[in-house]
């Protein structure tokens, strides 16, 4: 055992992927990471603002390089043309969001979930990239290691949605247990001629070749365009282009769709989680059952695209109750709606982490 | 010869636009200078500048409204080849919305060039005014603003740019475009356009109404990207096995709150260590107002025989406060089974689970938290003494903390 922190995992497990530039602008609570990174990656930059950050991370990735960056919400807000700028023009990279409680500059000090709706409407268009959220320091592992996978997969930014709590909470952990993270390959993308930088295969993905390529021509572009990565308004070629941004997430996500699922046999209630409530969900649910009462528990991992085999678990059970960090329900509503459902319950709280009391309480005779 | 720099002659500009002028000078400077297509890449803006990439045969990338030298900054630093030449290319419109971009490019004197193509205006949307558009020209142009507008060209300057210049004449361009090329580190060059369709429509006019040219070296190293060999942050060994040597049952909850710089988190991750090396589970995270230097600062630690999942302390068993800053945190925390370890200035009236010490006197300002929390859980059996002071000796200010310590068990002792 050692003591251990989440911000340490997450860092020493992206620069284990392959992650190799860090550029970072500090932000309460996500600092540590800054920290980490300046020891840890090969190459760290402090940028001037948040823009900038998403801004030169672009450049780097569309060089070939992977960076990897940390923020929360306030950052965050001043990324989101850039990272419209990311998606549109397919380019690997890793942004780290460390949820602290909002509106605005809120309580820097203080962990929350309240981004998830900004994260899942960030894309003009409304298609999202894929949000991944850690529950315990194995998920940090795994889930950090699979946000560059991922990020290089698919050619997407890929966010690392945490909280406070989870990167700033020391824990006595086992790094043991921990599976060996080898480097992601950057396979040598098979083109086929004539090179074009957003000329796709069957998976939906383009071949990618970094920017000072000696053999293509690579033409990025954040506007409308076709395969050859020059500007084209409303051609049908260009059309494809942007449904494939979408398609090719969603058509791949069985790769990528992480949860845990602790199912009891003849249980017709289902608490659902993630993120920094999923432990008190864990210990709320061994409470129930040593009262005598059956219930299971899903601790969704990967938020964004909802992937179909959440829907799929959900499906199966009549009552659920829903326990995050936010006032409004962001999970709940993400799944659900506004529309008003019998049996679909909530647990909600500002201003600490909810306890396994607060869940008890729910089930309460 | 190398290949053509352009890939086709036809412009994406209204007829006469300055834009087309400079970069033909562009693509004919690269040509002189000896560039193959694939050697440069082209980092284009928004705006009617931003429509260069299909002209080029070079290696293009399209951005957002004014971050194109942001953009080119991280290219250039992330190039798997450095010999590459990168070239931003924006409008006035860019060069004002991105100013940061182009101040922090030129400080660091990021090794590209950066091309300013100055009309004075925003073309693509109807000809609105820009912080590069002169007093001169907006006179003429019925707008009540005298302001003056940034002189990039200094700006760059005092930032930092090993080369930074402004021309009027397009004669002049080619020649300046190949010197900025040749520069090893930041050039920009801010070059005076044309806009038939909003703005200035003669040459002529546009000697009277531009800024004076302007030319300004300052040799300093470019930056460079040094990609380093790293260790790692931790290793995936095995732990070493721990003595089960602590007499809690199931769980203890401690709060240490004191003032900010009085040593309590380290306080708090020294007793989480021993902990550790006491064959338990532990947690450790620490509270502190926004700024951390300032006011009270409070660490909660649980200690558990059992693996911990949620890490709130709803009901902390004992609470160790040693300033005034700690005792109201101790109040807000309490519950009435809690203990209160308190240093003897501190008073909780009618409080019964209450212990006192002179904690502050014996462990001075920044020992008292650590002093005062390793006298309750020694005292208690919660720890033993040398699993604190195992823990202790691992710290880089080890000698001070195990004579603490040492203290903190001799009162015990004594007792
Ligand atoms: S609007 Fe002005 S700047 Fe834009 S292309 Fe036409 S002439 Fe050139
Ligand atoms: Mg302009």
């Amino acid at each position: 055992m050692q003591l251990i922190d989440g911000s340490k995992i997450i860092t020493e497990a992206c620069v284990r992927a392959g992650a190799d530039v860090y550029v970072g602008y500090p932000i309460t609570p996500s600092n540590w990471f800054y920290a980490y990174a300046q020891k840890r990656f090969p190459l760290f930059l402090a940028g001037p603002d948040e823009i900038s950050v998403l801004q030169w991370m672009s450049g780097f990735s569309a060089a070939g390089r992977l960076p990897v960056t940390a923020t929360s919400f306030p950052g965050l807000a001043l990324m989101v043309e850039t990272l419209n700028m990311a998606h549109m023009m397919e380019l690997p990279m890793a942004i780290i969001v460390t949820q602290r409680l909002g509106p605005s500059t809120g309580s820097a000090t203080t962990g929350a979930q309240g981004d998830l709706l900004l994260l899942r409407g960030a894309i003009s268009g409304g298609c999202p990239m894929p949000v991944f959220c850690p529950s315990n320091f194995e998920d940090c592992w795994n889930l950090a290691y699979e946000s560059i996978q991922v990020a290089i997969r698919y050619r997407t930014p890929v966010v690392l949605l945490t909280s406070k709590e989870m990167v700033m909470t020391h824990k006595s952990f086992d790094v043991s247990a921990l599976p060996e993270i080898k480097k992601v390959e950057r396979e040598t993308a098979k083109v086929e001629l004539p090179y074009q930088s957003y000329r796709s295969g069957a998976d939906g993905v383009p071949p990618f070749v970094p920017l000072g390529d000696e053999t293509y021509q690579v033409r990025l572009n954040a506007s409308t365009h076709g395969n050859l990565g020059l500007i084209q308004k409303g051609s049908a070629e260009a059309m494809a282009n942007t449904r494939r941004l979408k398609d090719k997430l969603e058509k791949n996500i069985q790769s990528f769709t992480f949860y845990e699922l602790d199912e009891e046999a003849g249980a017709d209630e289902l608490i659902v989680s993630y993120g920094i409530s999923s432990d008190a969900a864990r210990d709320a649910v061994t409470e129930i059952r040593r009262q005598g009462k059956k219930v299971s528990l899903l601790v969704i991992k990967t938020l964004l695209p909802v992937p179909p085999a959440i829907l799929d678990i959900l499906e199966r059970y009549k009552k659920q109750v829903f326990v995050e960090e936010n006032l409004p329900g962001l999970l709940r509503e993400l799944i659900y709606g506004q529309a008003r459902r019998k049996n679909i319950r909530s647990v909600n709280k500002i201003g600490s982490m909810i306890a396994p009391s607060e869940i008890l309480n729910e089930f309460a005779v | 010869m190398t290949p053509p720099i352009l890939s086709r002659k036809d412009m994406p500009f209204c007829p006469g636009c300055g834009h087309g002028i400079a970069v033909k000078n562009l693509a004919k400077a690269l040509e002189e200078a000896g560039y193959d297509p694939l050697d440069a890449i082209i980092v284009s803006d928004i705006g009617c500048a931003g429509l260069v990439d299909s002209i080029f045969a070079t290696h293009t990338i399209h951005g957002l409204h004014g971050r194109a030298p942001a953009l080119a900054l991280g290219v250039s630093l992330g190039l798997i080849d450095p010999d590459k030449k990168v070239i931003a290319i924006q409008g006035d419109g860019g060069a004002t919305i991105g100013l940061q971009h182009l101040l922090e490019a030129a400080r660091r004197n990021v090794d590209m060039t950066l091309i300013v193509l100055n009309n004075l205006l925003y073309g693509m949307t109807g000809g609105q005014m820009s912080g590069l558009s002169t007093q001169a020209f907006k006179a003429g142009h019925l707008i009540e603003d005298d302001t003056p507008p940034f002189d990039v060209v200094q700006l760059m300057h005092e930032a930092g740019a090993a080369f930074s210049c402004r021309i009027t004449a397009p004669g002049e361009f080619k020649a300046h475009f190949i010197e900025a090329l040749a520069t090893s580190g930041f050039s920009l060059i801010e070059v005076a356009c044309l806009c038939p369709s909003h703005g200035v429509k003669k040459l002529k006019e546009l000697a009277d109404v531009a800024m004076g040219d302007l030319k300004l070296a300052y040799e300093r190293a470019p930056a460079r990207a040094e990609y380093r060999e790293t260790a790692p942050l931790f290793g995936l060994e095995k732990p070493v096995a721990t003595a089960n040597r602590s007499t809690i049952k199931e769980r203890l909850g401690l709060v240490i709150a004191g003032s900010a710089g009085g040593g309590v988190q380290s306080a708090a991750r020294l007793i989480a260590n021993a902990g550790i090396l006491s064959g338990l589970h532990v947690t450790m995270k620490g509270e502190y107002p926004i700024t951390v230097g300032a006011g009270f600062s409070a660490a909660e630690v649980i200690l558990s025989r059992k693996p911990i999942h949620y890490t709130g302390l709803e009901s902390p068993d004992v609470v160790v406060a040693v300033t005034e800053d700690g005792m109201a945190k101790a109040r807000s925390r309490k519950k009435e089974h809690t203990t209160l370890v308190l240093d003897s200035k501190l008073r909780e009236e009618a409080f019964p689970n209450a212990i006192y010490g002179d904690f502050q006197k014996e462990g001075g300002k920044q020992g008292a938290a650590l002093y005062a929390a390793a006298f309750w859980l020694v005292r208690e059996g919660v720890l033993e003494i040398e699993a604190l002071l195992e823990a202790a000796r691992k710290h880089k200010h080890s000698e001070a903390l195990v004579e603490l310590i040492e203290k903190a068990g001799t009162v015990n002792s004594e007792r």
